[in-house]
């Protein structure tokens, strides 16, 4: 097939920048990565980017697309070339580019770095020198964070980093979480402390981006809601998104609906709101706010007073619920219908049934 | 000399990480060196999990995966080194897991395992199919935790051998560009593989055998570089791997017919027969006109979805995105692929090579606990058992001595020959070279190899090698210039496919991986049952014999 792409090109020793055409003869199987590959050998040696597995699993080959971050070696073009759409290909954002395609990611692996990223078990060893013992169903809080291969898609396209370069970020505070939710770990309180603390957990804007942008499925976005749920569940609640977080529980279970009135000295304290009594008058001047709120309790209030009952009964307020409501949505996003084997080996065009042959006398190897 | 350090370890995969943090342990100055970060490392890539005699699954016990690993190499392992893997691996997981690796659980939540090829118990330890992954990364969490110094993509070209001591190692800076020299009493050697040598591969791009050569060319005898083993489930056309873990959970492999042919090459452990032995059944039934397009059928569909999202995750991904195929409804197209070399750098049990100083652990070093066949899973244990050693005895030996100098005409003839490749501006480009010795190592030194191809393949090196003489580098940059570090990559596997095919061509049988059908069909243990060694004499390879450490099993015919 035919693939044409436009890229990026620069130089940060001397500081040149240009959007260079290329079109090229792939085969039809071929990836971004392979484009890149073809660029590199046959039309200009000088193209710089990481590669390695080429499968999705050593993260060196993050990159934009038409300005959305992807793994080239996951990106096949065929559908593309197809189409007849010439991508733009660019380096990932939110990190230095140091030649072409290739970022500086010292700033990525510092915030890495930052979380304390190793076990930290206290004085609690397996008594009898093997492994620590812990079911499955525990581990399940850490699994989507720990099939994060560091490739840095999710902090390429956070909103929240590009406005303060300091915030810890998707991976980072991915990372973070996959600790706070391992049994094995006996610094949960000292690490949500630090994760806590200002570019931490609290300044996410909850865009969503890394989420949608992983490649490997970590949901970054949901691993920092998690140290969020484990930080309130703990007490660890003094940043103002940790009370904002929680005066939505409180206001909905108590009365059924948000006392937006109350939201922001709730959150920021009476002081502070008082000195944000103009806003508010201005707010309700354009009609945002009502003037007065009227005091008053939902009709279904008993149905989210039940729920918030479930959640604390069953223990389930922290990161563990969140997991066993991701796990209960997995399993409808998996793409089948729960067919049986019978109707499965039935589809049109299946491959055929196994069958074991007959075999007369043992063939050596 | 911009730095010197105790131990220097090259390469930061399974086997450099376990070495640097063992030798930080024991007190030394280590640093590593990678060409790419360390969670880049093509360790990642394993999948189907890590074998130790854990017990967890079944009654197990490290003689019994002795025994399995001796049989499974073909009797070319070296019994006292495979005792050692087989005796320490539970500890060593264990640790792995003390460390937080995030293993799969039994049901009373122990480290889960499972079934793989020719062994005698479920012994593969397991995070469902991205156990490489998991070691990776705890690794990295404990090279942090101890603040290790890592020259990243620092791309090592030449080892410094001064007064009959290994003292350094030559690299070229990928970020800033420029030659840097770093110093150090002890260099491990931990660069991998050297997969790139065939077209279908497992292997990453930056598994092109650096290390290997890098010892040859400093005088150092290579082991059994004949013995590379294709994995028998390789998704074409790449050759991404689809893991042993899908027979290990029970997943079938059929030809065109939907028969499971196995059961006519290894009737008792059909899909969990050892590597070797599938692979040539399956590369017989294609030729035999039995296959899909030239691949074989791996068949989970029986297994149900359920089970394949849990446990094979990663390989329904892999199948999906490259071919487009959903495995809980459709067999996985496969074949044959180059994956492990089971020879490298000559070491003892301690990873100590000929030359004072200078170590290897990992694929790149030949124990050797593999012989002519790896079982699957037994390649991570090797990284993480032989790495420690490795660490632990460099670390030492370099806290016992003390000085550290390397000759300034080190750099100096290492600048001369690269300001020779790049200011070269009339010539080929690499690329060409490159894939002709990738397509020719498939078609010539495969799965089953013949006296005739092998010596062709001997002339298509030798054309190849001529050709390399007036490459050109196309970048002339100092910043991320791969082309340049591409270009030497390629002079290194040059050295290898030499090494291989002097090797091939001499051992005159058949022997785990290494297949004769026409003319040496059988094992012939009274004239091969001894490792292959080649060395570098005035440029071109010269063949040697070694005998394999023998303990306490004698050669028996080999069934599955």
């Amino acid at each position: 097939m035919k693939v044409a792409l436009k890229i990026w090109r620069y130089d940060s020793a001397t500081g040149d920048r240009a959007l260079k055409e290329y079109e090229i003869d792939a085969p039809d199987w071929a990836t971004l990565l392979d484009c890149l590959d073809i660029v590199k050998d046959r039309h200009d040696g000088s193209l710089s980017f990481r590669k390695s597995c080429r499968m999705m699993i050593c993260g060196s080959c993050g990159m934009r697309m038409d300005g959305a971050a992807v793994l080239a070696c996951k990106t096949r073009m065929y559908d593309i070339a197809q189409a007849g759409r010439v991508p733009v290909i660019s380096a990932m954002g939110n990190l230095p580019i140091l030649k072409d395609l290739v970022v500086d990611m010292d700033p990525f692996w510092s915030k890495f770095k930052a979380m304390w990223p190793w076990l930290e078990p206290g004085y609690d060893r397996p008594e009898d020198g093997r492994e620590y013992r812990i079911s499955q169903q525990r581990m399940n809080v850490v699994h989507k964070e720990s099939l994060c291969i560091n490739c840095g898609c999710c902090v390429s396209e956070c909103n929240a980093m590009e406005s303060d370069p300091e915030f810890l970020g998707p991976q980072a505070l991915a990372k973070g979480m996959r600790f706070v939710g391992d049994p094995r770990d006996a610094a949960t309180v000292e690490r949500l402390e630090r994760y806590n603390s200002e570019h931490g957990v609290w300044d996410c804007t909850r865009c969503y981006f890394c989420n949608e942008r992983c490649p490997k499925g970590v949901d970054p976005r949901d691993a920092i809601a998690k140290l969020g749920a484990e930080s309130i569940r703990l007490g660890i609640d003094r940043d103002m998104g940790a009370k904002h977080a929680k005066w939505f529980v409180r206001s909905s279970e108590t009365t059924g609906w948000l006392r937006e009135e109350e939201l922001i000295p709730k959150t920021q304290g009476y002081v502070s709101a008082i000195k944000q009594l103009k806003f508010g008058y201005s707010l309700a001047k354009h009609g945002k706010v009502r003037p007065v709120p009227i005091p008053h309790t939902a009709k279904d209030v008993n149905e989210a007073r039940n729920l918030r009952k479930l959640v604390r009964e069953q223990d389930r307020g922290g990161a563990l619920g969140h997991v066993q409501g991701e796990h209960a949505l997995a399993k409808l996003e998996h793409g089948h219908a729960g067919e049986s084997l019978e109707e499965i080996y039935a589809r049109p065009g299946a491959a055929p049934r196994p069958w074991l042959p007959e075999v007369e006398e043992e063939p050596s190897a | 000399m911009i730095a010197k350090h105790d131990v220097l370890v090259v390469g930061a995969g399974c086997a450099g990480m376990r070495a640097a943090i063992e030798a930080f342990d024991a007190g030394a100055d280590v640093a590593m060196i990678s060409k790419i970060h360390p969670t880049r490392s093509h360790s990642g890539a394993a999948e189907g999990g890590i074998n130790a005699a854990l017990g967890n699954a079944s009654e197990d016990n490290p003689e019994i995966h002795a025994y399995d690993t001796v049989k499974g190499s073909d009797y070319l392992g070296d019994q006292d080194a495979i005792e050692i893997l087989c005796e320490e691996a539970p500890a060593d997981v264990y640790q792995l897991e003390n460390w937080g690796a995030v293993f799969s659980r039994t049901e009373d939540g122990r480290i889960a395992q499972r079934p793989f090829g020719a062994a005698g118990a479920p012994r593969t330890a397991y995070a469902a199919d991205i156990t490489g992954h998991v070691l990776v990364q705890v690794l990295w969490e404990q090279v942090c935790k101890r603040d290790i110094p890592t020259y990243e993509e620092y791309f090592a070209w030449q080892l410094v051998e001064n007064d009959g001591r290994c003292q350094g190692v030559v690299c070229w800076d990928l970020l800033e560009g420029g030659l840097k020299t770093i110093g150090a009493k002890t260099v491990i050697l931990a660069t991998g593989g050297a997969g790139r040598l065939y077209t279908g591969t497992t292997n990453a791009y930056s598994c092109t055998g650096d290390g290997m050569s890098m010892a040859l060319r400093a005088g150092l005898g290579l082991k059994d570089m004949e013995m590379m083993q294709f994995h028998p489930t390789t998704l074409a056309p790449t050759g991404v791997l689809i893991t042993e873990g899908c027979r290990g959970e029970g997943a079938f492999l059929l030809n065109k017919d939907g028969e499971r042919f196995l059961k006519r090459y290894a009737p008792n452990t059909m899909e969990l027969a050892s590597r070797d032995v599938i692979s040539r059944a399956e590369q017989m039934e294609i030729d035999a006109g039995r296959g899909v397009d030239g691949n074989v059928l791996l068949d989970l569909r029986h297994l149900g979805a359920e089970r394949i999202i849990e446990r094979l995750p990663g390989s329904r991904e892999l199948a999906m995105t490259f071919l487009g195929v959903d495995p809980i409804y459709d067999p996985i197209p496969v074949r044959p692929g180059a994956h492990y070399h089971m020879g490298g750098v000559a070491t003892d049990v301690w990873g100590q090579t000929e030359l004072t100083g200078l170590y290897a652990a990992g694929e790149c070093a030949c124990v050797s606990v593999h012989g002519a066949n790896r079982l699957g899973g037994n390649a991570l244990m090797e990284t993480i058992t032989f790495g420690k050693r490795a660490g632990s005895h460099a670390a030492e030996w370099a806290l016992s001595h003390t000085t550290v100098d390397v000759p300034d005409s080190v750099e100096r003839d290492a600048e001369r020959d690269l300001t020779a490749l790049l200011e070269r501006t009339d010539g080929e480009r690499p690329w060409s070279i490159r894939d002709e010795l990738a397509s020719s190592m498939h078609e010539n030194f495969g799965v089953f190899r013949r006296e005739r191809q092998m010596e062709q393949q001997g002339k298509v090196v030798a054309g190849l090698r001529d050709r390399y003489q007036r490459v050109v580098v196309e970048d002339k940059g100092e910043v991320f210039n791969t082309d340049l570090t591409q270009a030497i990559e390629l002079d290194f596997l040059l050295d290898l496919a030499e090494c291989m095919v002097v090797a091939g061509i001499e051992r005159k049988e058949s022997r785990g991986a290494h297949a004769r059908p026409d003319d040496y069909p059988v094992r012939d243990d009274e004239n091969f049952l001894q490792h292959t060694i080649v060395h570098l004499v005035d440029g071109s390879p010269q063949l040697s014999w070694e005998p394999v450490r023998m303990t306490k099993w004698q050669p028996q015919e080999r069934k599955y």
